[in-house]
Order: structure tokens, then sequence, then C-alpha cells
């Protein structure tokens, strides 16, 4: 086993090499600089000043290790070795220096950026994984033992609606429903306009027991309220895309448990039939899900893209969308290698949770 | 190839076939397929639908009531079922910021959607089936190095890749010059498949991995068949009924995935209408017009994939009856 898992570390190691080198190199390929905007609004300003910018980002060396030869304007210096900006990139990570942005928020270092923005995405997608989870797994067991029944056909049914409805359109729809006719609640944002804080200092402040966010004093709750229900529409699209979802793995694996010669020994036993059910069965049921939710851990701090877009909720996939548009490299290169970070770690506890709730699972 | 072996002559195989062959042939595997597909109702409800949002996108061109850019401003965020204006026919799904007629919008946008899906699943079909089928077959540091490239590819996150490339690969001058007037769309399915045959290719080198060590390959390389006719004479048409339901079922996660991009002003650009970009537009109008403008295009998104997804199901359970649930 713990071959195992040094063989598996090394190799995701490897694979995450790879992942940050061809996202970086993807990125500084595609056209597009820091100074885009300058240089539209300055049509005076010369190529050799512009060359002198991109030299105070290191732009005008080499991506890869290589030769490098300086050159400002006419002047052409001597060439030499360079280690390359990916390598450079790397190094500087590994010392926790993340960049700085370009575009966005510019000069602000990445890492600071995306924890502004990690709580809100966490809340967002830790919620709504969670409502689904504790609607969806009864409605899936249920379902699975009284196959072929009304219901049945019913959560089946809305397990195709909820996969063929994109969140683009349940987002839109359900801001004009129930935000513009019914008004029950705001269209977009995280906080009303005018108050003090939002939601995730308001959370801030009743968990280090009021010593953070003093201007909140006395409002804490009601802040809470404002946010909860900001966060209602966003989440609820989110629980209705993850239900369906959920559902359905949850009844397939029930389908699979309750087939088994396990089952029917211990109704021959003479067990109780719910103790059967949830004893025997669901338990064994919830292994397969124990990997999907592992699946499911980079989403939680991805965030969703175009729900968090759609709904202007501060999270990092909006922060993504925007740093693309404006074409803010750094904090895409931060996010994406940060991202598929938690992929291929989630992957690793996925396999390791596998594992240890399942003797029968053996990695050698 | 030589006449020795074949000692009838053409016109004696045409006599005799039709009678003969008829009468002795049992039902074929696709028929059989046919007759269980017929029998599941969401499928031929998914069937149907289809062909009819096909057809509807195909003849856009004569039963469409406006042209898709036909402008009038007078008339912008009518309502639904408002009336056109003199010996005009109505316009039954109002129009949108422009006063452009939406019914005839999403009757041309169907082309755009359902081609580009077309386009991606066939191109991701066959990019991810020699992929597979290569890897499956020679084995050994081919696999390996396909399949790591694959375990890559598919770690990589992909919308925001997409959103990056298409945004990007759009401002290039020589390629949307040399791509011409739908350079976008072409952006859209080549990136598409690039980002999406690992799958695929997948699944038929599992089934290329189990097939390979059966009798009848071992007899097809004992008569010194070549390694492409192994491959794409037995190999692939083996694996076929896996590959199919994959790619129906991929054909709608395309129309979402083009949809998203174009939702997100990075897919097909207008004037070209889509679903998605339509919904981009709704999105961009005044709220209080939101729910006529945003329920036509995703409706057709939804109908469609919901088809496909049926069809999807149906085609697992026709094809290969072991693989219920």
């Amino acid at each position: 086993m713990t071959d195992y898992i040094i063989r598996r570390l090394i190799q995701s190691a490897v694979l995450l090499f790879f992942i940050s080198m061809l996202l970086y190199v993807i990125l500084n390929l595609v056209p597009g600089g820091p100074f885009d905007m300058l240089r539209l609004s300055n049509p005076r300003m010369t190529g050799s000043q512009l060359d002198r910018l991109n030299a105070l980002l290191d732009l005008d060396k080499p991506l890869l290790p290589g030769q490098y030869c300086p050159q400002i304007g006419e002047i052409q210096e001597p060439c030499r070795f360079d280690q390359g900006r990916y390598l450079r990139w790397l190094g500087k990570v590994v010392q926790g220096d993340w960049g700085k942005s370009w575009t966005i928020a510019n000069g602000k270092p990445v890492l600071g950026l995306i924890g502004g923005r990690l709580w809100y995405t966490v809340l967002l997608m830790g919620i709504s994984l969670v409502v689904a989870i504790i609607i969806a797994v009864p409605i899936g067991i249920y379902s699975a033992i009284h196959q072929y029944s009304i219901i049945d056909y019913f959560v089946t049914a809305l397990a195709f609606f909820g996969q063929s409805m994109p969140t683009f359109w349940t987002g839109l729809m359900a801001m004009a429903i129930f935000s513009v006719a019914l008004g029950w609640f705001p269209t977009s944002g995280v906080r009303t306009a005018g108050s003090e804080g939002d939601i995730i200092e308001a959370l801030g402040r009743v968990l280090s027991f009021g010593r953070s966010h003093p201007e909140l004093a006395g409002q804490e709750w009601a802040t809470i309220v404002d946010g909860l229900k900001h966060l209602a529409l966003p989440a609820g699209v989110l629980v209705f895309f993850n239900l369906a979802t959920w559902s359905r793995y949850t009844r397939t694996s029930m389908l699979e448990v309750l087939r088994q010669d396990y089952m029917r020994t211990a109704r021959a036993k003479g067990l109780a039939e719910r103790f059967v059910i949830l004893k025997h069965g669901l338990r064994n049921a919830l292994i397969p899900l124990i990997t999907i939710l592992a699946l499911r851990i980079p989403s939680l701090f991805g965030g969703a893209l175009i729900t968090e877009t759609i709904f202007s909720w501060p999270g990092m996939g909006r922060m993504l969308i925007d740093s693309i548009a404006g074409v803010d490299w750094p904090v895409v290169q931060g996010i994406l290698v940060i991202s598929s970070f938690l992929v291929v770690f989630s992957n690793f506890l996925g396999d390791l949770a596998y594992a240890w709730v399942d003797p029968r699972i053996q990695y050698s | 190839m030589s006449s020795a072996l074949t000692p009838q002559s053409p016109s004696q195989v045409q006599a005799v076939a039709p009678v003969a062959v008829r009468k002795l042939k049992s039902e074929s595997q696709w028929s059989l397929a046919w007759r269980r597909l017929r029998r599941h109702k969401l499928a031929m409800f998914g069937l149907f639908t289809l062909i009819l949002i096909v057809f509807m996108s195909i003849s856009a061109d004569w039963l469409a009531p406006y042209p898709y850019d036909e402008i009038d401003l007078g008339k912008a965020y009518a309502p639904l079922m408002s009336p056109g204006g003199d010996g005009l026919p109505a316009h039954i799904l109002g129009t949108d910021k422009l006063g452009r007629d939406i019914l005839s919008r999403l009757m041309y946008a169907g082309r755009i959607s359902l081609t580009v899906a077309l386009a991606t699943t066939i191109l991701t079909m066959l990019v991810g089936t020699i992929m597979g089928a290569v890897a499956g077959s020679f084995g050994g540091w081919v696999d390996n190095i396909l399949m790591r490239f694959a375990d890559l590819m598919l770690t990589l996150p992909d919308l925001p890749i997409l959103l990056i490339l298409s945004s990007s690969l759009r401002q290039n001058q020589a390629l949307t010059e040399f791509l011409g007037s739908n350079a976008s769309v072409i952006i859209i399915i080549i990136i598409l498949v690039v980002f999406g045959w690992m799958g695929v290719s997948r699944l038929v080198r599992g089934s290329v991995l189990t097939l390979r060590s059966q009798e009848f390959i071992q007899a097809t390389q004992a008569l010194g068949g070549s390694r492409a006719r192994v491959i794409f004479s037995h190999l692939v048409p083996n694996s076929i009924a896996p590959i199919i339901v994959a790619a129906t079922l991929g054909f709608g996660a395309v129309i979402i995935s083009e949809s998203a991009l174009s939702f997100l002003g990075f897919g097909v650009m207008p004037p070209v209408p889509t679903w998605g970009n339509m919904l981009n537009e709704a999105r961009n109008s005044p709220l209080e017009y939101l729910f006529t403008q945003a329920l036509s295009p995703g409706f057709m998104i939804f109908l469609t994939v919901l088809s496909i997804n049926f069809l999807g199901d149906g085609l697992r359970d026709a094809l290969d009856p072991r693989l219920k649930l």
C-alpha cells in the first residue's frame, strides 16, 4: 500500500509538471499581453518603449530554457543562456509567489486575488452539493427499491430533464420567474447595495466570536440572511442540476446492490427488511458514491463558471471568465494550475477512499 | 481478386441470391436492434422530435416567416403571439431587441447548432476510434504514450481552455481570412474535437483489448491478415455498439458545450444566430423582457438534448441488452 501511494504521488507530480507547462505554453503562445490597453490608449508609444516594458516583466525571455538575445530597440546585446519563463514561474510558485495580475486588478498578487474569491465559491458550491446530496440520496434509494413504480419513473424523468437543461438556461429562467416576475429573491450579486458588509464577512465575524470585522457589530445575522437570499437562486440552479446526477447515481448503485447474493442471505436469515436495506444495502451502495464525491472536490473550489457569471456571484468561476476576457494570463494560469492540482489530488484521494471503505480492493 | 476463386459468374449470383439468401438468412444484428429500439417509447419520441428539429432547421429558407436578420426597430421586444404588420405573419415567439422575429432566428440557429454538433461528433468519433484502436492493437510504448497523452488532456480544465483558445484564435487575422466567413464556427468545431476524443479512444481501446485475445482475431492473423485489416475490419466493427451510444450522447454534450461557449460570448459570433448566442442576447436584454427572450432558445437546446439522451438510452438498451441499468 505504501509503495502504491508513493508511486501515485510521483506520477501525480510528473503529471502536474506537464499540465502546468502545457497551460503556461498555451497561454503564452496566445496573442495579447499586459500592455495591449496601454498601447491602444497611447498610439504614440514606440516599439522600443514597449520592448522595455515587456522586458520588465521578463516577457522578452524565451518560454522554455534556451538562448536569450536581448534586444531593446536597435541595440543588440550578446546572447546568453536563459532558464526560460516557465521554469522561472515554477521556481517562484514553489516559493509562494504566483505572480501579479496584469489587467483585472493591476499589480495585485494572484494568490491574494484567489484567496479573496475562494470562500464565496466554497459557500455556493458547498451548500448546493450538500443540499443536493441530502435530497437525492433518499430519492435514489426509494426509487431503486420501488423500481418501475410511478415514483421511479418520475425520478428517472427528473434525472433526464436535469441533465438536459443547461445551467445557463435554468439560471436565466429562474431569474426571470423568481426574481423579476415574483420578486422573491434579488436578481444578482452577493449583498443589497448600500449594506455594510456581505455574508462572508458576517460569517467570519460570527466564527471568530466578534473579533473580526467590527463594522458589522450587531447586524451579523441580518447580513447573513441577506446573503442567503442572494445565494438562493444560484444555489437552487446548481442543486437542480446536481439532483439529477446524484439521484441517478444512487439509484443505479442501489439497484446493483439489491441484486447481490448477500442481500438474499440477509433476508433468508430473517432480518427485518428495513435493516436489510439500510445496513446491508445502503452501506454498500454508498461506496461508488464516495469516488464520485471525491471527483467533485475540484468543482467545490473551482466554482461554477456559468452560474456565477449569470448571477454575478463573486467566486472563482467568475474571476476566471473576467481574467480570460481581460487577457490576464497570470491570474488564469494560477486558477487553472490550482484546479488541475485539485483534479489530480482528488482522483488520488478517491482511489484511496475506495480502497479504505471496500476491503476487497487491493492496490499493489 | 481472381476469377478462379469465384466460379459463378455475376449473373448467376444475382439470379440465385434473392431467393436462397432471403429464406435462409437469419435476422441480422441491426434489424434486431431496430426492433428493440422501436419498442422503446422514449427513444422513439426522441428520434421523432430530432427528425422534426432537423427538418425545421433545413427548411428554414422556405418555412421561416421572416429572414433571420430582418430588422424592425419599431417592434423591438414584441411579446409572444404579437401580430405582424399589415399582411405580414405574426411573431409567434415575439421579437428581439432589433425587432427580429425570434421563431425565424430559432430555425436558422438550429442549422448552425446542429451542424457544429454533427461535424464535431463525427470527427471526434473518427479521431477517438483511430487513437483507441491504434493504442489497443499496437500495445507497448505506443499504447503508453497515447494513453498518457489522453490522461493529460482529460486532466486539463476543458471549458476555460476552450474559452481561451476560441477567443484568441478568432483574433488571429491569417486564420480568420483563411477560414472565411464561418471562421468562428470552424474554430469551435476544431477545438471541441481536439478536447473531445479521449473518452471514445479509451472506450475503443478497452474493447480492442478484450477482443484482441479472442480466437477469430488470432485466426485472421494466422491467415495472414494485415494489422490494418485486423483493426478496421474486425476490431472496430465488433466494438461499434458502445461507439454509437457514446456518439449519440456526445452529440448532446456538444450541443451544450457549443451553446455554453456562445452564451458566454466566446463561441459563434453574431450576426450568425445560434441557440447559445441568442441566450447571450437574452441575458443582456432589460430584465422585464428576460423571460420571453430566454424561453424559446433555451427550450430548443433542452428539447434537442433531451431527445438525444432518450435516443441514446434506447440505443444502449437496443444494441447491447447486457448493458441494462
